[in-house]
């Protein structure tokens, strides 16, 4: 028997037409433009998609007009099909082609304080001329630098670690191919450091900030200290499969924050790094992811600050997921509530002393 | 001969949507789910074009085990026509060309969130419940890790202590949906928020359930003919909703699951909830036999006892 439930169909079908009736055409050149203009916005959903295509995530934003949490799903449910061709080599800070990277902890460090493209000392003030027609182009341009900057910098925590204040590093050697991957691998407590590394560039900017936030303002047990903050282009290196020599596929927008901070949970009196790395430049979620990080290695975080806690709470897509299915049908479970409810009501009242008039406080202080 | 001759037709994407490696994960965890009944298995979960918590956990075990020649039926809340359930159908049937049905008894995939049907599913159907919290135990830790630690020791004292404490205050069990239940004598489950009146059907069914949370990364099963028990104390039974004297406004039915509507006048109407059993009923005034018979008797007799309310 084929009886197609029309109803629901017809609804579903007739709400979408109609949102896409409001948000008009989508055109090539409206998606060039997001692209263009938005690049912090498309970070963002870059990183959180866990996807590197400019292009893919400004269609992205165009389709769902601009809601973040939808442009993400939407990326990810297209990444979750792909294929796995090649595993790229890992990219190392110092070869990182560096657009901006700042320490907070030296007044100087090798290779300087590069400020690059920020808005961080700017006036946030409204450029109402804008409106009035006048073009961006009219402001004059920054001055040409008489030496160009270097393409690479050292790593601050290098130099931390020839001083003896930060622990050696352990070169990993594992392939690229066997990192754990926290999107096609089961993920348990306590999770291996890719899964949690992985996870904080995949988290939601403002689940992050929430966590980290609430870290810094006190509830964590450390102050963190940007060691350093970096953006820049990586190269995909690819390795030939005939030859095994390593080209550049191409470059990707990549961005990494170091945190810093004295007592190592070893015991040994030396500082300890917190680290958070993203496609996308995106620096107040690595500030915070790193904080978490370091957080996370403490032994008795805060509840908030445990691996499990922030992992599964700041996912943008099972998060926003959750949150709207509550708009969902629940009145079968509503009528499971109520019949409970109205047991409850009729074994302790009569209709001499009817019940107060609110049913959630009668719950928790009925007595026998 | 020309190069795009020679090239695979574009395909963009897998047939069910799911690629072959997380059609491979799935159904070993499948396996192993129905290999400890009740146990819930770790998997890697896809994001899938439908948003988390939408039923992606049911949809992905669904994709893993439709073909062509399935015929699956979709419900939400019990009903055939519910926007959620049809964009779930719409979905699985433009990815994997399988049929589409209605009839309990003619799915041979029943895909569902917070029901199972009124007519008694059979051997060789699979019941998939869409689950949005696969831990019975959130409620006594919401630390999953700690949880299955609790499990892996079937340590379920707290579970008691949550039921005693609700005879203490209340004289009687409050849970409403998803109550949890002991699954053949070692795993406590949540049976996904189906209503108390469904629970018993999971106990010795015919049919297999697989239960996923796509979102947690969770499935269990409870393979046919599998003792399923809702936690009671011996002494004061576990009950179902008492919906005694409700009568269908269409069909005239009673002693089935019923949507309760509030009316202006300040009294309810009922309908049932199973809206494929209310269109058969309508159609051809039969149906399948119901797992509670039409004076309410549940069809494993003595399964379901009556109530007792413990003494001050």
């Amino acid at each position: 028997m084929y009886v197609a439930a029309r109803g629901g169909e017809d609804a579903i079908q007739h709400a979408e037409q109609f949102y896409q009736a409001m948000l008009g055409k989508l055109t090539p050149e409206a998606i060039q433009l997001i692209q263009k203009q938005l690049p912090f916005l498309l970070d963002k959903v870059i990183g959180e998609g866990s996807l590197y295509s400019p292009e893919l995530a400004a269609l992205a934003l165009a389709q769902t007009g601009g809601d973040v949490y939808e442009a993400v799903l939407l990326l990810r449910a297209y990444r979750s099909t792909q294929p796995r061709l090649a595993y790229a080599e890992p990219v190392t800070a110092g070869e990182v082609l560096t657009v901006r990277r700042i320490s907070a902890a030296f007044k100087d460090i090798p290779g300087g304080q590069v400020l690059g493209p920020t808005l961080d000392y700017s006036h946030r003030l409204l450029r109402l001329d804008v409106l009035d027609g006048i073009r961006e182009d009219d402001a004059p341009p920054a001055p040409q630098a008489e030496n160009p900057a270097p393409p690479t910098y050292p790593v601050v925590a290098d130099w931390q670690r020839s001083q003896g204040l930060l622990p050696a590093l352990d070169a990993d050697q594992t392939e690229p191919a066997a990192v754990p991957d926290v999107t096609t691998d089961v993920v348990l407590f306590p999770a291996p450091r890719a899964h949690r590394l992985q996870a904080l560039a995949r988290a939601d900017t403002g689940g992050v900030l929430a966590l980290g936030y609430a870290s810094m303002r006190g509830y964590g047990l450390i102050h963190p200290t940007v060691n350093e903050l970096r953006l820049g282009y990586a190269e995909v290196g690819l390795r030939h499969p005939v030859t095994g020599e390593v080209f550049s596929a191409g470059r990707v927008r990549v961005s990494q924050a170091e945190v810093i901070s004295s007592g190592g949970d070893d015991g040994k009196s030396s500082f300890q790094l917190g680290f958070a790395a993203t496609l996308g430049w995106n620096e107040v979620k690595l500030i915070a992811a790193s904080t978490l990080d370091m957080e996370m290695n403490n032994r008795e975080p805060h509840p908030a600050h445990e691996e499990e806690f922030v992992m599964y709470h700041t996912e943008p897509v099972e998060s926003s997921g959750f949150c709207i299915h509550f708009k969902l049908p629940h009145y079968v479970t509503f009528a499971s509530s109520m019949d409970s409810v109205r047991k409850v009501i009729s074994t302790f009242y009569t209709n001499d002393t009817p019940p107060p008039q609110s049913n959630h406080e009668n719950m928790q202080q009925v007595q026998p | 001969m020309k190069l795009a001759d020679l090239a695979q037709q574009r395909q963009d994407y897998s047939y069910a949507f799911l690629d072959a490696h997380a059609k491979r994960e799935l159904r070993r965890r499948i396996l192993k789910a129905i290999a400890i009944p009740g146990y819930q298995v770790p998997y890697a979960s896809r994001e899938l074009p439908i948003a988390r918590g939408w039923g992606t956990g049911g949809l992905q075990v669904t994709l893993s085990l439709v073909g062509p020649e399935s015929v699956v039926k979709v419900i939400d809340q019990g009903a055939d026509d519910s926007v959620n359930a049809a964009n779930l159908r719409r979905f699985i049937t433009t990815m994997s060309g399988a049929k589409t049905t209605i009839d309990t008894l003619q799915a041979t995939i029943l895909q569902s969130r917070h029901r199972i049907p009124e007519e008694i599913m059979l051997e060789g159907q699979t019941l998939v419940l869409q689950v949005p919290d696969p831990e019975p135990l959130r409620g006594v830790t919401a630390d999953m890790s700690k949880a299955h630690q609790l499990h892996a020791d079937a340590d379920y004292g707290q579970m008691w202590l949550l039921l005693y404490e609700q005879l203490v205050r209340y004289r009687q069990y409050i849970q409403g949906a998803s109550y949890p239940s002991l699954v053949n004598g070692r795993y406590i489950i949540s049976p996904s928020p189906i209503p108390r009146w469904d629970t018993p059907k999971l106990h010795q069914a015919a049919h297999l359930t697989l239960l996923s949370a796509g979102r947690e990364k969770r499935l269990y099963a409870v393979p046919p003919y599998t003792n399923v028990y809702p936690l009671e104390f011996n002494d004061v039974p576990f009950q179902v909703e008492d919906q005694k004297g409700w009568v269908c406004k269409t069909t005239g039915v009673q002693n089935k699951f019923m949507n309760e509507l509030p009316q202006e006048d300040g009294t309810s109407q009922y309908e049932l909830s199973d809206s494929g059993y209310a269109n058969k009923l309508a159609d051809t005034a039969q149906s399948g036999a119901t797992y509670y018979d039409d004076q309410g008797d549940f069809y494993h007799a003595g399964y379901l006892k009556p109530p007792v309310i413990p003494p001050i």
